[in-house]
């Protein structure tokens, strides 16, 4: 953890993110972070929504051909989460909403694989009917994007 | 004195519309290009109503926090962020109208599962999903870019 710290403290990089002036360093980096959990979570609430009774004529297994798309959101996110958390290990770590958030974006990305593979890997072709299982795996979806999101929100305010 | 969590709050409605507004857009335009093609465009843009919904509650929230701090967007002097946002969003609204108006969105309804939507409306799709980026990043750098002319 020190060892950590003190790489990040002293590494050119994140010196570079932390304190450089220009749009291209810590504000890049940021926008990368928002535009991959708007596009994960938005992509994630609408699969949700689809299961939980919203546009039932659609069939539910050609859903599964985003899940490539999301994991780059997933992994965009995580990597430009990464850095900034590295950029700025003591306060993010300290913050009491952090864990809380992380807890959350874990269990939403092991929905993401649950739904891909219990629901969407397992529909028949034409199959538009959502079995039980896939309502409460929908409505556990939502509440753990939101909530990351919520999170995320308020972690600047604690 | 207001609230200390007046503004996290609608920050996060903000985004919780914006969430929402991005992933019909995204799936709706990802469709059209081709990505998870079983899927039939005429109930995929059933969403779309939604989408407009989901616009309003980022609009009335982000009005919201324009108010409690209208510095921050609206300068003086000017946010070139927050221009930019608005220029955009304007494009995306004319991009809209033209999807509509030209009859595409219809053409588009008549793509089936399995089908390809026409070169048009890729191009329409492509347009969109460039400029909804582009709002996220102008949004992402009003506080960045305030004050930076």
């Amino acid at each position: 953890m020190q060892i950590l710290q003190q790489w990040t403290e002293t590494s050119a990089f994140f010196i570079w993110l932390r304190e450089s002036p220009s749009i291209w360093a810590y504000p890049t980096v940021f926008f990368l972070h928002t535009i991959g959990l708007i596009f994960t979570a938005g992509a994630n609430i609408v699969i949700s929504a689809r299961l939980l009774g919203a546009a039932p004529a659609l069939p539910l297994a050609p859903f599964a051909r985003f899940f490539r798309l999301l994991w780059i959101g997933v992994w965009l996110t995580a990597i430009s989460g990464l850095i900034m958390l590295a950029s700025d290990l003591e306060t993010t770590i300290t913050n009491r909403l952090f864990p809380v958030k992380m807890t959350l974006v874990v269990c939403a990305v092991a929905l993401m694989f649950v739904l891909r593979r219990r629901v969407f890997g397992a529909a028949t072709p034409d199959q538009t009917s959502v079995p039980p299982s896939a309502r409460v795996l929908a409505i556990a979806s939502l509440v753990c994007w939101l909530g990351a999101v919520a999170a995320g929100r308020f972690m600047a305010y604690f | 004195m207001k609230a200390w969590w007046i503004v996290p709050v609608w920050k996060t409605l903000h985004y919780f519309a914006i969430a929402a507004l991005a992933g019909i857009v995204g799936l709706v335009d990802l469709r059209i290009f081709g990505v998870a093609k079983g899927l039939p465009l005429r109930p995929l843009q059933r969403l779309m109503p939604w989408a407009v919904v989901a616009f309003a509650v980022a609009a009335a929230s982000g009005y919201a926090l324009l108010r409690i701090n209208p510095a921050n967007s609206l300068g003086p002097p000017v946010n070139v962020a927050f221009a930019g946002k608005v220029l955009f969003l304007l494009l995306i609204g004319l991009n809209d109208i033209l999807y509509f108006a030209t009859g595409l969105k219809r053409q588009v309804d008549g793509v089936g599962a399995g089908e390809n939507a026409s070169a048009s409306a890729k191009i329409v799709a492509g347009v969109s999903l460039a400029l909804w980026a582009g709002v996220v990043y102008w949004s992402r750098m009003l506080t960045f870019l305030a004050g930076a002319i």
